[in-house]
């Protein structure tokens, strides 16, 4: 009973869920953060970027925008991404509408979870419902 | 000693866990389960196929009536299926771009518009492993039927696949 005490309490201490958090934390400590990054279509064409997360340059490369109107007159936006790297990366991304003077006008509540293999190329795209979205803000983080 | 052990025990039984905190639903820290469809599956669900929708010739103009159809939850897991249904509806009622038709009787009938599309789907899933990996797929079929004709004008299928030992959190 003395020494089975003791041995019940270090099994407690590797199941505890506390721990396992703590380690995930130094981890993070020593990696950068997993920062959203942004494209955001531009009226004159083309595309600005917003670069939060170092790691995603030297990985993903944005290579297109392009921005159309469905018959209805909603604007319609293509994002063409590939995996520059060596290794499969998993990219996830979600869109945000803006009216011409900025405002946030539709925002997508989830994020899309895309694989990409190394050198594989992918095209992104979003419709928007509302008339009013005149441009769109890509946020892609890593994982 | 015995004593110090029982403290010991019972200071790791109080302290081991992780105390419940609110998350924000659409972000990035949400428990994923390999046996059931999360709140996150239905809105990449959902979010997918209202693209898919909206991109399809009878949603390019005007706010055309719709209905809702029956949505056939064929898994194991019991949920509401308006889960699915409401991350269309939702946004496209809120833009204007569908009529919908509320399934309440109208107090004059004859004010009541006729419906042009009819909502409909299902909800499967597949379970396989190898070994102690295992691997949840969850399969969401809507159609659109265009009642004057009673042909399918849009249909998509998306799968939403989880593999792993255990259930986690995150992506």
């Amino acid at each position: 009973m003395k020494h089975l005490l003791p041995l019940l309490a270090l099994g407690l201490l590797a199941g505890c869920s506390t721990v396992l958090e703590t380690g995930d934390r130094i981890e993070r400590g020593l990696t950068p953060p997993d920062a959203v990054n942004y494209a955001t279509t531009r009226p004159e064409g083309g595309f600005t970027t917003q670069l939060n997360d170092a790691r995603i340059g030297n990985k993903i490369e944005l290579l297109a925008a392009r921005k159309s109107k469905t018959d209805g007159g909603y604007t319609r936006v293509q994002f063409d991404l590939r995996n520059g790297s060596y290794l499969r990366q998993t990219i996830n991304v979600s869109f945000e509408w803006l009216a011409a003077d900025g405002t946030v006008t539709e925002s997508q509540p989830n994020w899309i979870v895309t694989p990409l293999e190394p050198g594989a190329l992918t095209t992104v795209t979003a419709t928007a419902l509302k008339a009013s979205s005149a441009e769109c803000r890509l946020r892609l983080i890593t994982r | 000693m015995n004593k110090f052990s029982l403290l010991a025990c019972a200071v790791f039984i109080v302290g081991c866990g992780t105390p419940a905190t609110y998350k924000d639903p659409q972000g990035r820290e949400l428990v994923v389960s390999l046996d059931k469809v999360n709140i996150q599956d239905f809105a990449t669900a959902g979010s997918q196929m209202l693209q898919s929708m909206v991109s399809s010739p009878s949603f390019s103009k005007g706010a055309p009536v719709l209905q809702l159809g029956t949505i056939t939850n064929d898994t194991a897991d019991n949920f509401d299926t308006s889960l699915l249904l409401s991350k269309l509806t939702v946004p496209l009622v809120n833009a204007g771009r569908v009529t919908l038709l509320d399934n309440e009787p109208a107090a004059d009938p004859s004010a009541r518009p006729k419906a042009e599309y009819v909502l409909k789907g299902k909800i499967l899933e597949d379970r396989s492993n190898a070994g102690s990996t295992r691997q949840s797929s969850f399969v969401f079929q809507l159609t659109l039927v265009e009642v004057k004709r009673g042909v399918a004008v849009w249909t998509e299928e998306k799968i939403v696949t989880k593999q792993g030992t255990k259930n986690a959190v995150g992506f």
